[in-house]
């Protein structure tokens, strides 16, 4: 039952992306796009999805939708006008620094979400995870601290908490 | 000393110059080769030209596939002796045993790991979107299916070669998916032929359309969808073959190892 649900979840997001592709929704498109959903949906059922149900919960959407805009238009303007700042200014005021940032999330997924907005923002970048010591090592283009919990603060505090509700 | 060199260069690039000058006429198609490119664009698609057209709006596509066939049924042949030449230099090389290497630490993060896990499936569905519609717009079989194939690959890469092993992606399996899509090819060739001689009519192998003399053909649309005959069936199994052969050889020079 799950395999079912893992290979329908799948399957959706194959013929989405063919369609898109595509570029048209002829009969010919919906067809082939659907047999090739199917086939695909079966070879990666266990390989992209473990819990298919989190799929279907609405409440993991809405945050979703709720971060996508928070993040693309506060988080992301904010660390491109600080970066286009240090550029600008002819002292170039950096000071890099590589920081241990904890996080505190479960799923593979909700690690990814976090890695993936934090390196998106300029500024940082996710070079490492320690899934032992579940902690990102991460650049900063101003390591404004050397304290784990004080960078984390700084840098994931939004994201995590985001991606705790969207993910785990 | 410079200046020797200096004109030693100077003379060999004003030489070429004036060599390429000369052989230009030689080198450069004269004007006469448009009338053939002219025929290609007018009847690849033309419904007015019945015993002329391909059925295809892909002029890529319909020349590969119809109007020099033959020449890409022999490359199709030649990719893939490459291939075996290229197993079985590797036929004593490699040991599909997955148990003694499976390890889930192994391979790059669990953010490429996860990102790999979203991007496979899109990855597929890209390349079957390009060599479905091979005859519609530019793409094709080969194209797609090497598409395909980069998902393999990046599943390598980031996992290793023995996750592909342990989900049943082994490459005899790839072998065998290979060998149904080149038999694919060779009977879409003979196909029309075939037809011809149980309706007892005059038909040729490569044929796809019917010609004036040769009456039979393939249709061109189903039930109003375009599907330009053959090379829909060449794509679709051009595709298999070459997904299917690019991840065996890809397994192949991941496993390679030391015998036991």
């Amino acid at each position: 039952m799950t395999k079912i649900l893992n290979m329908f979840i799948v399957a959706c997001l194959t013929f989405m992306v063919y369609i898109i592709f595509t570029g048209s929704s002829s009969v010919y498109d919906l067809v082939t796009g659907f047999i090739v959903a199917l086939i695909v949906g079966a070879l990666f059922s266990n390989i992209t999805l473990s819990n298919a149900l989190k799929v279907l919960e609405p409440r993991r959407w809405y945050y979703l939708l709720r971060y996508a805009i928070r993040y693309f238009i506060i988080d992301e303007t904010l660390a491109h006008v600080d970066v286009i700042k240090r550029i600008l200014n002819p002292r170039m005021p950096v000071n890099p620094a590589i920081v241990k940032v904890p996080y505190n999330v479960e799923t593979d997924y909700a690690k990814t979400c976090i890695a993936c907005s934090i390196t998106n923002t300029p500024g940082t970048v996710v070079v490492e995870i320690d899934e032992n010591e579940k902690s990102f090592y991460i650049h900063w283009i101003d390591a404004k601290t050397l304290e784990p919990e004080k960078a984390r603060e700084y840098i994931s505090m939004v994201f995590e908490k985001y991606s705790r509700k969207i993910f785990d | 000393m410079k200046l020797a060199e200096l004109t030693l260069l100077v003379t060999l690039i004003l030489s070429l110059a004036l060599m390429l000058t000369f052989a230009y006429n030689y080198l450069a198609p004269t004007p006469e080769v448009r009338n053939l490119a002219l025929f290609y664009l007018i009847t690849t698609y033309n419904p007015q030209l019945p015993y002329y057209t391909v059925n295809s709006p892909e002029a890529v596509t319909a020349i590969v596939w119809d109007y020099r066939g033959l020449d890409t049924l022999f490359e199709t042949a030649v990719f893939y002796l490459a291939l075996i030449a290229g197993l079985a230099l590797a036929r004593r090389l490699y040991r599909e045993n997955p148990v003694s290497f499976l390890s889930t630490n192994g391979g790059l993060s669990i953010i490429v790991k996860t990102v790999t896990k979203i991007t496979s499936p899109m990855i597929i569905a890209v390349g079957a979107s390009i060599g479905l519609h091979g005859h519609l717009t530019p793409g094709g079989g080969f194209q797609g299916g090497a598409t395909i194939a980069v998902a393999p690959m990046v599943i390598i890469i980031t996992f290793s070669v023995f996750y592909l092993l342990t989900r049943k992606v082994t490459t005899e399996k790839m072998l065998l998916i290979r060998s149904i899509g080149l038999i694919g090819i060779g009977l879409t060739a003979i196909s029309v032929f075939i037809i011809g001689l149980a309706a007892g009519r005059l038909a040729f192998v490569f044929q796809n359309m019917p010609k004036a003399n040769a009456p039979m053909g393939l249709p061109g649309q189903v039930n109003g969808v375009l599907i330009s005959g053959t090379l829909w069936f060449f794509n679709l199994f051009e595709m298999l073959a070459v997904a299917a052969g690019f991840t065996m050889a890809f397994a192949v020079l991941m496993l390679a190892g030391k015998e036991r």
